[in-house]
């Protein structure tokens, strides 16, 4: 991996993710509750590059500089601060070795990933909220910084502050550790850790047309995460199901939104858009996520985006199977999110009608009674039944019940073919 | 051809809630600027407040930095080409340095 080029011009992200990579070694190294002096020590360092390189230009390695130069400084902080006691000593002698090696070495390369991997593990602890270990995760690992996430989350930057403040103490109060739990721990610790970045993943996909860049990001966060455990010894199945299900997602969402920023449906995007480096990474994982009998709902949802990426045109789209798999969906998982879904599917192999029979118990769903999706594709199913009025009806209840603007005047074009 | 020195002021902002995206962001802009024909040389100062030497009573004598009155440092420096004050300055405009909230003062290099 070459870090920079003749022109100075760096990798995308590097310094995202080598502050992650770097957390993680400097946080094992120096212990679990010392994770906010990790941080600091690596921002430091990235400060120390923003500082020098536009005088000095870029090193020749950029990502082994700054991890030399985070080792140098965690000396440092470390022979300044006296909080290791009589641990200092070690501690020193453990970071100068570590800040020796040289990262893009191929046995480095696997130390490097086993300490993110541990990282990953420590961050999705059943002891943490999934909140918490979803800002942890993004923060620690993914290189975020406060206000990236809060921005990514909607939410406030002082509450994002402070879940990562309760989260760091918990792990000091509980004393977890980066040790890798074994045995049927490890099985359900992945399970965790695959939910939280299932979570990372449709958060940063639910964002519509026009909403920031960033939460596109969570999404290739999420993603990296999931090759990054893809790629380990303790991989399973399902891990490789929740990486398909992802890429294959990803991959659509440059053709998510036209050029005016309007909202483009499934159905009508422009596969040629579509990233074909992202679905071979897809299917490549699909392949290795039916080896095994497990069948998880990412197994599941995997196999629709492949129904999905397998189709040539929109025409050609195997409807029966998705809704198969929808009914298995259904099986695994009863939401009424999938149960929306899966009325789709039903409007385009038994008709609209069928379809909108069964969403009819949705629409006593309190929770779904206002949700604006579920109101646009009642309003569809009826507009495709000639219902024109109560489609209009549906369109404009989905507009109150508040959405983003994409979607919003993707509502209101539907509306105006209700006239 | 004159030659010109940028001194870049900086400008402590607090950048230990900008975030690594950011800053690699903001070191892409400095070396898109760096890289630019007219650049002759550039030299970053160390990170501390350096010596102040003054004569005293016949007896000089050294003594640490510390500008405490000035909030902004010198950081560094660079020499560049240009063909006037104007065509300095114009090019000095264009420095990301003054985005990030440093200060830069251009001083012609005086050539017999």
């Amino acid at each position: 991996m070459t870090a920079s080029s003749e022109t100075g011009v760096l990798i995308e992200h590097l310094f995202r993710h080598q502050a992650g990579r770097v957390v993680a070694r400097l946080t094992r190294l120096l212990g679990a509750e010392y994770v906010a002096l990790a941080e600091e020590t690596v921002q430091e360092a990235m400060l120390r590059a923003l500082q020098t390189w536009p005088y000095h230009g870029v090193p020749e390695n950029a990502a082994g500089w700054l991890f030399r130069v985070a080792h140098n400084i965690a000396i440092d902080v470390v022979r300044r601060d006296k909080v290791f006691g009589s641990k200092t000593d070690g501690i020193v002698a453990e970071l100068t070795r570590s800040g020796t090696v040289v990262p893009s070495e191929p046995d480095v390369e696997e130390q490097l990933r086993d300490d993110e991997l541990r990282m990953i593990f420590m961050c999705c602890h059943p002891a943490l909220t999934r909140d918490a270990s979803v800002a942890l995760s993004l923060k620690t690992i993914g290189g975020f910084s406060v206000r990236e996430i809060a921005r990514a989350f909607l939410a406030d930057e002082g509450a994002i502050a402070q879940r990562l403040v309760r989260a760091k103490r918990q792990i000091r109060d509980q004393r977890l550790t980066l040790d890798m739990p074994a045995g049927a721990e490890l099985a359900a610790r992945l399970d965790s850790v695959l939910e939280v970045i299932y979570f990372m993943f449709n958060e940063g996909y639910s964002a519509q047309a026009g909403a920031d860049l960033i939460r596109q990001d969570l999404c290739f966060e999420a993603l990296r995460l999931g090759r990054l455990i893809a790629a380990a010894s303790i991989a399973t199945p399902r891990v490789h199901a929740l990486v398909a299900l992802m890429a294959l997602q990803a991959a659509r969402l440059p053709a998510r939104v036209d050029e005016a920023g309007d909202l483009v449906l499934l159905e009508d995007q422009d596969r040629g858009r579509w990233d074909e480096r992202l679905i071979a990474i897809g299917f490549q994982h699909f392949n290795r996520s039916i080896e095994g009998g497990d069948v998880s709902e990412y197994h599941v949802q995997a196999a629709i985006a492949a129904t999905h990426a397998r189709a040539i045109d929109p025409r050609s789209i195997d409807w029966r199977l998705i809704l198969e798999l929808y009914d298995q969906l259904l099986a695994i998982n009863s939401s009424p999110i999938v149960a929306l879904n899966r009325a789709v599917a039903v409007a385009k192999v038994r008709g609209a009608a069928e379809a909108l029979a069964a969403i009819a118990p949705l629409e006593h769903d309190p929770k779904l009674r206002h949700y604006h999706l579920m109101l646009a594709v009642r309003g569809q199913l009826l507009l495709d039944l000639g219902r024109t009025g109560e489609a209009a009806d549906a369109f404009k209840a989905a507009i109150a019940c508040g959405c983003t603007d994409p979607e919003r005047r993707l509502l209101e074009r539907r509306l105006k073919t209700c006239m | 051809m004159s030659h010109f020195m940028l001194l870049l002021y900086d400008n402590p902002t607090d950048w230990s809630k900008v975030s690594p995206e950011e800053m690699q962001k903001a070191i892409e802009k400095y070396m898109a600027w760096t890289k630019k024909p007219f650049t002759v040389d550039s030299k970053r100062l160390a990170e501390d407040h350096g010596r102040v030497i003054r004569p005293g009573n016949g007896k000089p004598r050294a003594t640490d930095g510390p500008y405490s009155e000035a909030k902004e440092v010198l950081g560094g420096y660079y020499t560049i080409e240009a063909a006037s004050y104007d065509e300095a300055v114009a090019r000095s405009l264009e420095h990301p340095h003054l985005e990030y909230g440093g200060t830069i003062v251009v001083r012609q290099v005086y050539e017999s």
